[in-house]
């Protein structure tokens, strides 16, 4: 009798901090970041041999409500430049993304799937689609794991595991601040339940107002190879035209 | 050519003069050089030639100006080596009407390496089929205006002077058809580049929630020409000669994605397409209808797979027609990226259900570095009987270097 009352106060406890944990991913997706912003992205993609490769982009995003409008061009290297990205991320989780790419050396506009893609990795880096998107918190049951600090500031560490299968990650923790809700680190394991990839997080400040990330690492661990995503210019609610996230728009390009 | 070329970069030149805050130039292009070799003795070059692109764009406010420049070396083929103009238009885009005027290459429907409503641009078959898609077109002059919408566009184009498909000929070409003794072709004998012979038609394209569809109406030409055979007893040679008639196009394309699959549809019924007599001495026109089916898979793992059905209906039919009643062509793709995308391995067919003929190319792209792609292939063609059997020979391997800056 006494083993089942501590069985059902942990199973009680365990749900206290799932709820906790989920209320925490709620306010770091919530986290305020204007109804549009624009920023220009480089990536860096770096072998383990130390070799590097470059792509630059310019991307556009608008709020509808939940859900997000986001259209990318990419401007270097030229081989892909006038490549475009267009997607309507969906809060709705039964509610599948809707995408389309625009391949200049083709003229053409492909409407591609809004599933698989999310698992790819995006454009040869280290993250993927679902990374560089906005996933919708209850894809995942998140755990409160504790709370800690280091390097002079707070931080709840949070286990989020898929609730469907075909994920690329099976769990992963994750280390919001506590100061500006942001995931300051997250490290993702694979089927093995091994280490698969470490997301970093830094250059941390606030432009207009809003928390802002400047720089992410994405490295992936088993295979020794790694991407930085450096932004610039961050602008938030800037005056963008709804017609911006349109395929005419994407084939036109910047 | 050349000319107009001056003129471009001379109006680019004014926009600097009045409004230097504001405009901007661009100069990008590429360096590439393909060679091929045959598979089967004796092993000559199917093809050898470099070329650099130069694409030039200046844009200031809303409006632009962009020239495409190929200037190239052929080995094999002489009237493939100089300078040519690929593209050159205008363009602007305004909150209501965007305006695209020049030469151009225009892609419609939603099909992959096949036509059905994507008729405007023709194709350039100086090496067959066995080159890059995005080289394989042949841009036209042409007045394109567009009136954008968030999820809705709608399109006229006129085309003054339409062109036609580039076959192979000429006697240094490995892909030209040998010919008996005596025999002549002549495929210049397009229709005359006069108003009345234009081509002009029109598209609405919606882009949904769930699927994209759209309806497309055209006044064209059948640009691959149909060959008809007369022979002359007096001089006792043939003469086969290439025939182009005006016909009406109305159909339309659907794209659904469908969870991990997008299903791409596209139909369109040909009013008046001329076919070849079965004889080869006349021509006769007949209403077609001609669909598409395909299917892709974002398989993930940058797996991506992709299969195409196309049928071809003849109304009216007759057994003096060349074709069958209904023809049908199967392409399929599969692709597989690695290291990083920085290797893509791909494999493209094309199969000609009633000849029982395929055209298949296997393709390695690697991505030495920003500027650099190296691609390593071969292309086989065979089957019982048709162009695919004819093109036997041509079997090859080949290589290709990239550069873009």
């Amino acid at each position: 009798m006494k083993k089942l009352s501590i069985a059902i106060l942990l199973a009680s406890a365990s749900l206290l901090f799932a709820e906790d944990g989920r209320e925490i991913m709620q306010k770091v997706k919530d986290r305020p970041d204007g109804d549009t912003r624009t920023s220009s992205m480089e990536m860096k993609l770096i072998n383990k041999n130390g070799s590097t490769r470059i792509r630059k982009i310019s991307s556009y995003a608008m709020d509808v409500g939940a859900d997000v409008k986001t259209i990318m061009f990419f401007q270097y290297p030229n081989d892909v430049k006038g490549t475009g990205f267009l997607t309507f991320n969906y809060d709705d989780i039964n509610k599948e993304d809707d995408k389309w790419l625009y391949l200049p050396a083709m003229k053409k506009t492909r409407r591609i799937s809004g599933k698989s893609s999310k698992t790819d990795y995006f454009m040869g880096s280290d993250f993927t689609y679902d990374d560089i998107g906005k996933r919708n918190i209850d894809e995942d049951t998140h755990k409160l794991l504790r709370e800690e600090s280091a390097n002079g500031f707070d931080y709840y560490v949070i286990e989020s595991t898929p609730n469907k299968d075909g994920e690329i990650f099976t769990k992963k923790i994750v280390w919001v601040r506590k100061d500006c809700f942001i995931a300051e680190k997250v490290e993702y394991y694979d089927k093995m339940g091994k280490l698969h990839r470490k997301l970093q997080a830094s250059d941390i400040k606030q432009v207009d107002g809003f928390w802002t990330v400047g720089k992410m690492e994405m490295q992936n661990v088993q295979t020794g190879h790694a991407t930085e995503l450096n932004f610039t210019d961050p602008k938030y609610n800037v005056k963008l035209d709804s017609k911006m996230f349109s395929v005419n728009k994407l084939e036109r390009g910047l | 050519m050349v000319r107009s070329i001056f003129k471009i970069a001379l109006l680019g030149a004014c926009g600097t003069l009045f409004a230097q805050d504001e405009l901007s130039l661009s100069l990008n292009g590429f360096v590439d050089t393909y060679h091929a070799v045959q598979v089967d003795y004796p092993h000559q070059y199917m093809s050898s030639r470099t070329r650099l692109r130069l694409e030039m764009r200046a844009d200031y406010g809303e409006a632009s100006l962009f020239t495409s420049l190929n200037l190239a070396y052929n080995g094999i083929i002489d009237e493939q080596t100089g300078a040519f103009l690929r593209e050159a238009y205008f363009d602007y885009a305004g909150e209501l009407l965007e305006i695209k005027a020049g030469r151009q290459i225009v892609t419609w429907g939603v099909a992959d390496g096949l036509r059905i409503t994507d008729l405007i641009s023709p194709m350039d078959y100086t090496e067959f089929m066995a080159n890059d898609y995005d080289d394989i077109r042949v841009p036209v002059n042409a007045i394109d205006l567009k009136f954008p919408g968030e999820s809705f566009t709608a399109e006229a184009i006129f085309v003054p002077t339409p062109e036609y498909f580039v076959m192979p000929t000429g006697e240094d070409n490995p892909w030209s058809t040998e010919l008996p003794e005596k025999t002549r072709v002549d495929l210049e004998n397009t229709p005359e580049k006069r108003l009345k012979n234009s081509e002009y038609g029109g598209r609405f394209r919606y882009f949904l929630e769930n699927f994209d569809f759209t309806l497309t109406a055209l006044h064209t030409y059948n640009k691959a020409p149909v060959t008809v055979t007369s022979y002359n007893p007096q001089t006792d040679s043939v003469l086969i000669q290439g025939v182009y008639k005006p016909m009406n196009v109305v159909g339309g394309d659907i794209s659904i994605p469908i969870g991990e699959f997008v299903l791409r549809g596209e139909a369109a019924e040909y009013f008046g397409e001329v076919l070849s007599s079965a004889n080869g001495f006349s021509y006769k026109t007949r209403n077609t209808f001609n669909a598409l089916a395909g299917l892709d898979w974002y398989a993930g793992n940058n797996w991506t797979l992709m299969l195409q059905y196309m049928h071809k209906y003849i109304a009216d039919y007759r057994d003096d027609l060349a074709l069958e009643k209904n023809s049908s062509t199967v392409t399929a793709r599969i692709s597989k990226e690695l290291l990083n995308n920085t290797l893509k391995l791909s494999l493209f067919g094309y199969f000609d259900i009633d000849n029982l003929g395929f055209y298949a190319r296997a393709a390695a792209d690697y991505l030495v570095n920003d500027q650099i792609t190296l691609s390593l292939g071969a292309d086989r063609f065979d089957g019982k009987r048709g162009t695919f059997k004819a093109y036997e020979k041509n079997t090859q391997v080949w290589a290709k270097g990239k550069y873009f800056f």
